[in-house]
C-alpha cells in the first residue's frame, strides 16, 4: 500500500514538496477540490487574521482617531513610542509580571504535581486535584470581582486572617508597591491549575522502571529528582515555560477590571496600555505600533526559548 | 510546540507512578505530613469560592461580617432573585450561550473541511498555505483586534453578537490539531471508500469525522470554554447591556448601579456554579483536552 501516491498525500509536515505529486501515477484527482474544502477557512483567514495583520502594520504608519481622515506619518508612532517614558514603565511591569508568573508557576506547578503524584488517599487525592485545577476554568471576570472582595481591606477574609497571624496587610490594590504583586498572586490562584495539569502529565511520562533502577543503584530522593525526574521532565518544563510566558505577557483582564493600570501606573501592562491608547483614546496608529511591538517581543522570546531549549531539553 | 504529545493525567484515578508495593506499605510520617500540607493547600484554593457562595446565601444585613462567616446565617435566596433586577442576567446568559455554541460548532465545521484538505487532498500550494496558516498562531489577538474593530464598525456590527462569533469561526489551532489527528487515521479506509465510489464529503463525514470523536470533543470543550470566558472581545465590541455576554455583564454590574455586594456575589455564583457542575460531570475529558491541546484560556 505504500505507493508513491500515498506518500504524496503527505503524512507529515516535512513531507515531500508540493511539486512531487505531479510525478505520481495517480493524476491529481481532486486538485480543485482542495481549494473548495479550504475556501471557507481561507476566506475567514484573510478577513480576520491575514488581512488585519497587514492592516495593523499599515495602520501603525498613520495617525488616526477614527473620526478625521487618517494621516500618513511614517515611523512617527514608533519614534513616539520609544521616547514615551510611560512605555518603558509599561514594558518593565509586563516583563516583571511574565517572569514572576513563569517562575511561580513552574516551581509551584512542579511541587504540587510531585506532591499529588504519589501514594495518597483516593478521596484526598481527588479533592486536592480538583481544588487546584478548578479555578482555571472560571472566567477572569468572575475571578477578578471575587478577589477584589477577598482582598478588601475592611471586610475581606484574607486581610482578617493575616491580621490574626499578626501581619498587617498593605492596601493590595491601592499601594503602588503591592498592586502588581497582588495581580501576580491572583494570577497564580487562577492559572496554576493549568501548569499543574501539564506537570502531572509530564510526570506520568517518567518511566517507573528508571526511578526503580536508580533507587536500586542506591540513589536517594534528591538524586532521583535531579538526575532522573528533572531531565526526563525537561520537554514538559520547556513547553510550560513557553506557554506560561506568552500567556502572562498578554495579561489584561484582571488589570483592566481591578486596577485599570493604576495606582500610579504600577500595574499598567502592555496590553492594558494598548487598550487605553486604542479603544479609550482612539490613537489607532499608536496602539497599532504598540501591538506590533508586542508581536515582535513575543516572537523574539519564543525564538530565544527554542534556541535555549537545545541546550537543556533532554532528547 | 503543540507537537508535544502529553498523556492526559487522570484526575479521578490514583497516581500511576507511585503505587509500587514497597511504597504503599511504608506510610511514613513524612508522607502523612505531606498529605496534611496538601489538604491545607486544597482548602486554601477553594476557600475564596466557599466564601463567595456563603455570602451569596446570606441576608444583606449579615453578609461580609467580621470575622468572616462560613455558614450562611440568616440563610436567604433573595440575593439570587435580586440579580435580574440589576442586570438582564437571563438575556446575557443566552447571549453567552449563543456566541459559544455558534462559534464552537461553526469553527469545528470550517476546521474539519480545512484539515481534510490539508491531510487528504492534493493541490498546488498546499504546504505553503499550511505554513502561512500555522504562522498565525504566533500573532497575538491584540494585534489584529484593532483592524477587526474598524472592519466591524464599517460593517455596522458593533454592539452585535456577530462581531464576536464571525471572527471566531477561523480557528487555526483547531485546523492544525485536526490535521495531525486525521493523519493518524489509516488512508486505506478512505481508499476503500473511493473504490466504492464515495466522494470526499462522504469520506470526510462518514469515515474520518466519526473516527475523530476524541479530538473533536477536546476542541469543542476548549473552544466553548474560551468563548464562554472571553472578556476582551465583548469589552471591545459590545456596549448595551442587553447585548452583553456574562463576563462583561458581571463587570458592568459591579461598576455601577449601586447594587448590593451580596447581589453581585449571587451573580458571580450563578456564573461559577454551572462551570463547576459541568466540570464535575465531564472532568475527565476536560482535563484530557486541556493537557493534550495545552492552550491557555
Amino acid at each position: 500500500m505504500t505507493t508513491s501516491a500515498r506518500l504524496a498525500a503527505g503524512t507529515n509536515a516535512t513531507g515531500p514538496p508540493s511539486g512531487t505529486p505531479r510525478t505520481t501515477n495517480r493524476p491529481a484527482k481532486g486538485s480543485w477540490q482542495g481549494y473548495v474544502f479550504l475556501s471557507p477557512a481561507m476566506i475567514l483567514f484573510i478577513a480576520f487574521i491575514g488581512g488585519p495583520f497587514v492592516a495593523a502594520i499599515v495602520l501603525s504608519l498613520f495617525s488616526w482617531d477614527l473620526l478625521t481622515p487618517p494621516k500618513f506619518v511614517g515611523l512617527e508612532n514608533f519614534r513616539a513610542m520609544f521616547s514615551d517614558p510611560l512605555m518603558l514603565r509599561v514594558l518593565g511591569n509586563t516583563f516583571v509580571f511574565a517572569l514572576a508568573s513563569v517562575v511561580t508557576h513552574l516551581v509551584g506547578g512542579l511541587l504540587l504535581a510531585l506532591a499529588v503524584n504519589r501514594a495518597m488517599n483516593r478521596v484526598l487525592n481527588y479533592f486536592v486535584r480538583t481544588a487546584i485545577f478548578f479555578p482555571f476554568l472560571i472566567s477572569w471576570a468572575a475571578v477578578s470581582l471575587l478577589w477584589r472582595y477577598v482582598l478588601d481591606p475592611t471586610f475581606g477574609p484574607f486581610t482578617y486572617y493575616l491580621d490574626k497571624l499578626g501581619i498587617s496587610a498593605p492596601g493590595w490594590f491601592t499601594d503602588p508597591d503591592w498592586a502588581l504583586a497582588s495581580i501576580i498572586g491572583i494570577d497564580f490562584w487562577h492559572t496554576i491549575g493549568f501548569t499543574f495539569i501539564i506537570m502531572l502529565a509530564g510526570l506520568q511520562t517518567v518511566p517507573k522502571q528508571l526511578v526503580e533502577a536508580a533507587r536500586t543503584d542506591g540513589a536517594n530522593n534528591r538524586q532521583v529528582f535531579f538526575n532522573v525526574t528533572i531531565p526526563l521532565m525537561s520537554p514538559t518544563l520547556f513547553f510550560a515555560s513557553v506557554i506560561t510566558f506568552l500567556g502572562a505577557f498578554q495579561i489584561f483582564d484582571p488589570v483592566q477590571i481591578i486596577t485599570q493600570g493604576g495606582p500610579d501606573n504600577s500595574t499598567m501592562t502592555v496590553i492594558m496600555y494598548l487598550y487605553e491608547k486604542g479603544f479609550e483614546a482612539f490613537h489607532i496608529g499608536y496602539a497599532s505600533a504598540v501591538a506590533l511591538l508586542v508581536f515582535i517581543i513575543m516572537m523574539l522570546v519564543t525564538l530565544l526559548q527554542f534556541w535555549g531549549a537545545k541546550k537543556w531539553v533532554h532528547d | 510546540m503543540a507537537d508535544l504529545k502529553l498523556p492526559a493525567p487522570k484526575l479521578d484515578a490514583t497516581p500511576s507512578g507511585a503505587l509500587t508495593g514497597r511504597r504503599r506499605r511504608k506510610l511514613s510520617t513524612g508522607s502523612l505530613v505531606l498529605d496534611l500540607v496538601m489538604l491545607v493547600v486544597g482548602i486554601l484554593m477553594v476557600a475564596p469560592l466557599i466564601w463567595l457562595i456563603v455570602q451569596s446565601l446570606t441576608a444583606e444585613s449579615d453578609a461580609f461580617g467580621i470575622p468572616p462567616s462560613w455558614i450562611p446565617h440568616p440563610f436567604t435566596l433573595d440575593n439570587f432573585a435580586g440579580v435580574s433586577g440589576l442586570i438582564p442576567f437571563g438575556r446575557m446568559a443566552i447571549n453567552s450561550l449563543e456566541v459559544g455554541v455558534i462559534s464552537t460548532v461553526g469553527s469545528l465545521f470550517v476546521s474539519v473541511l480545512a484539515a481534510y484538505a490539508f491531510s487528504r487532498l492534493r493541490f498546488r500550494g498546499r504546504s505553503g498555505l499550511f505554513v502561512v496558516m500555522l504562522s498565525a498562531l504566533m500573532v497575538p489577538p491584540q494585534l489584529i483586534v484593532i483592524p477587526v474593530f474598524i472592519l466591524m464598525r464599517y460593517l455596522g456590527l458593533i454592539d452585535n453578537l456577530m462581531a464576536l462569533w464571525v471572527p471566531a469561526l477561523i480557528n487555526v489551532f483547531a485546523i492544525f490539531f485536526l490535521r495531525q489527528y486525521f493523519n493518524t487515521i489509516p488512508k486505506e479506509l478512505d481508499e476503500a471508500a473511493i473504490i466504492d465510489g464515495a466522494g470526499h464529503l462522504w469520506i470526510l463525514f462518514r469515515v474520518i469525522v466519526p473516527l475523530s470523536g476524541p479530538a473533536l470533543a477536546a476542541l469543542a470543550i476548549l473552544s466553548f470554554e474560551v468563548s464562554w470566558n472571553n472578556y476582551f472581545g465583548p469589552l471591545i465590541f459590545l456596549s448595551s447591556p442587553a447585548n452583553m455576554t456574562l463576563p462583561l455583564g458581571l463587570v458592568t454590574l459591579q461598576a455601577g448601579q449601586g447594587g448590593a455586594a451580596v447581589v453581585v456575589f449571587a451573580a458571580i455564583t450563578l456564573v461559577v456554579l454551572p462551570v463547576l457542575i459541568v466540570f464535575l460531570i465531564f472532568q475527565r475529558s476536560i482535563v484530557e483536552s486541556i493537557a493534550t491541546a495545552g492552550i491557555r484560556g
